[in-house]
């Protein structure tokens, strides 16, 4: 991939966050150029949400710092509310606003947070519900969609703000298996269209499909990242081979 | 200040009152409401019933209006002191809450553990005693530790019988010392440090049966 | 006389002394509302100096009796020149003392929803205070309603000891008639009846209201985020 003209998008600069007595983030270094879909796996615990976290901190890591394209997120005049509107997330859990419907989830962030009329939110939203497949459920609330649905219109949700990043914290994890491609899917056509994505997953299949980097994390520190085919058949460490057969195994 | 003084002895007779009120209320609900739970879990269809119309129905009613019906409805039969009457039908009201909360207790044991003790050949009341009850006592302890602070509230309830409670002393020394104020929030001072000591007391005590799961 | 021409004369008035019972607890309800869910916010999302009032506030009232708390306002405050009317020491006393338990329902609902709630709401750029206001407290509401509902049963069943201040409410209106009647087993036995009929009554009520104001698809016991 040529990624000289390409700007970064998201930049980590040695994050660190421990719980406690537990370090989870051991000093990571990353940097997210502009419509690259980086793939973060490892095993469980290995802080892979916290990072995704800490991207649009949502938790506030110990040390290090956070760029979003040129601002410093992780300094203290900067105005993180606003910064938030340009990055996107997907939550395992959903946490779509249960009192609202589908369009009213999409429309919230449109009126309150961007200021804009009724109707001209409405139109965004409707298109923003095509896009993923649910205009037709408009009118829904959370409580009446299946979870394949309410992921897509978190999707949305997410979309509407226009964000240059989207993070994705597994969110695939919660669904039964025959709603997982759904998702995927709508999340495929996002890459492919050039959305800059990171992604916290075990779909391997989506991974060797549209990632652009896998990167393996293990006990808070990056153990190795590179393209999928390299990760996937002939990685530098065994423990990456490892891991990465038996989750392909799964998924 | 003198009034402060003289208010110690008012505020100990009274408080030795109260405390037994709600020790005669507390306990003989709790024996009262293990019946009454029992019969209503493990008593069959009618038993169980006619018990759940009796607790609803106390469950219903203000707590006064009960105190003011039992006691006259005792002081018809039996020649009861006010403080008797008083305490007992404290135990009476409380019996009900407790009988659902101790039902809910056993209810929340799966229904395998009865099973499994019957199979074994341990009789009902076997079974009951020795595999559900402690298993039960452990979920009642929160539900249960409010209740203890709502009897120790209620106590101040039989003062409208006459009892001579704290409430009622207070209500002496404020007119011997128009007083009021001090009064009554010694009172409750001294309400708030039982129903805390009380919840700390049996927080502990939870933590101490807990099982590790 | 007749237990039947008895009623004739008792039901009206004890009537008159329901309306008082539902005035009264009606506006203690609303008193502990207007307290008890900001003072539940403030639990929550407050600093740390503020919780800790609340707290105290909060432990106070639910620590000690009602009872005292009515005649602390109505015998002790006018020690201090402030002399309140029978119903007004009636509704500050059990307005304040429900506003307590109210703070306490309005704080599990809240702190059920919040997590997963706040992180969406802050994920899109929204203010914590935004995020507040239009995720949490629409939707605790709604959460707390059996909590509440439960709240307005008791309020009624607690607005009987205000008899003894010289409200004339249900119980007070009872005790006259047995002044007058010499027939306390009959009258004890109305009231207890209304009482009962009123709360049966309130019951279906208040589940048919929470029926109607619950989320669709959204089962209100189920404490799940999705």
């Amino acid at each position: 991939m040529d990624n000289h003209n390409l700007k970064t998008i998201v930049k980590l600069e040695d994050i660190h966050k421990a719980y406690g007595d537990v370090e989870v983030l051991k000093g990571i270094t990353m940097e997210v150029t502009e419509g690259e879909v980086v793939v973060l796996v490892g095993p469980s615990g290995t802080g892979k949400s916290t990072l995704l976290r800490c991207i649009n901190q949502l938790t506030i890591p110990d040390r290090g710092r956070v760029w979003l394209e040129e601002i410093e997120l992780t300094d203290h005049k900067t105005d993180i509310d606003a910064a938030r509107r340009h990055i996107g997330m997907v939550f395992q859990d959903f946490n779509l606003f249960n009192h609202l419907t589908a369009l009213g989830n999409v429309t919230l962030g449109l009126t309150r947070v961007l200021g804009m009329h009724k109707e001209e939110a409405h139109q965004k939203a409707m298109q923003e519900l095509e896009r993923v497949g649910l205009e037709d459920k408009w009118m829904n609330y959370p409580g009446q969609l299946s979870g394949g649905q309410k992921q897509r219109v978190a999707i949305a949700r997410s979309l509407a703000m226009d964000p240059v990043v989207m993070l994705f914290d597994e969110p695939t994890s919660a669904l039964d298996p025959e709603l997982i491609g759904e998702v995927l899917l709508v999340m495929k056509d996002l890459a492919l269209g050039g959305m800059t994505m990171v992604c916290v997953t075990h779909e391997i299949g989506f991974a060797r499909e549209v990632a652009s980097r896998i990167v393996f994390m293990e006990h808070g520190v990056i153990a190795e990242s590179g393209t999928p085919e390299k990760m996937l058949k002939n990685p530098d460490l065994p423990r990456t081979k490892q891991f990465l057969g038996k989750i392909s195994d799964l998924h | 200040m003198d009034v402060l003084i003289i208010l110690v002895p008012y505020i100990l007779r009274g408080l030795k009152i109260t405390l037994s009120v709600t020790a005669v209320a507390l306990s003989s609900g709790l024996i009262f409401g293990c019946i009454l739970a029992i019969l209503r879990v493990y008593g069959g269809k009618w038993l169980s019933r006619a018990i759940t119309v009796y607790t609803t129905v106390i469950r219903a009613l203000p707590h006064i209006l009960l105190l003011l019906i039992i006691y006259f409805m005792i002081a018809r039969v039996i020649d009861l002191t006010p403080f008797w009457a008083g305490s007992l039908a404290l135990a009476i009201i409380s019996s009900a809450y407790q009988a659902e909360i101790i039902r809910g207790a056993i209810q929340s044991v799966p229904t395998g553990q009865m099973i499994a003790a019957r199979s074994i050949g341990m009789s009902q009341f076997r079974a009951i005693w020795h595999v559900v009850l402690p298993q039960a006592f452990r979920h009642a302890i929160p539900p249960w530790s409010n209740e203890a602070a709502i009897v120790i509230k209620d106590s101040s309830l039989v003062y409208v019988l006459g009892v001579p409670e704290i409430l009622r002393q207070a209500q002496y020394y404020s007119a011997r010392t128009y007083q009021p104020f001090l009064a009554y929030i010694t009172v409750a001072v001294i309400y708030f440090m039982l129903t805390f000591l009380t919840n700390r007391g049996l927080d502990a005590l939870e933590r101490r049966v807990h099982i590790p799961a | 006389m007749t237990f039947l021409a008895y009623l004739q004369i008792a039901i009206p008035k004890l009537a008159e002394g329901l309306l008082i019972t539902f005035r009264v607890s009606l506006i203690c309800l609303g008193i502990g509302v207007l307290i008890g869910f900001p003072a539940a916010l403030a639990r929550v999302y407050g600093p740390k100096w503020l919780r800790i009032i609340v707290t105290g506030y909060i432990e106070i009232l639910r620590g000690t009796p009602v009872l005292v708390q009515l005649f602390l306002v109505y015998y002790g405050l006018p020690q201090f020149g402030l002399t309140l009317t029978a119903f007004s020491s009636a509704y500050i006393a059990l307005g304040f003392n429900s506003s307590a338990y109210q703070a306490e329902y309005f704080r599990g609902a809240i702190q059920a929803i919040s997590g997963g709630q706040m992180m969406a709401a802050r994920s899109i750029g929204m203010s914590r205070i935004q995020a507040i206001r239009y995720v949490i407290i629409p939707q605790a509401f709604r959460f707390a309603i059996p909590a509440w509902s439960n709240e307005v049963v008791a309020m009624i069943k607690i607005t009987s000891i205000v008899y003894l201040i010289a409200v004339p409410e249900m119980l007070y209106v009872a005790k006259e008639l047995m002044a007058k009647y010499f027939n306390p087993f009959q009258t004890y036995i109305t009231v207890g009846v209304i009482y009962l009929l009123v709360i049966a009554i309130m019951s279906i009520i208040l589940n048919r209201l929470e029926k109607r104001l619950t989320i669709p698809g959204l089962d209100l016991a189920k404490r799940s985020s999705a």
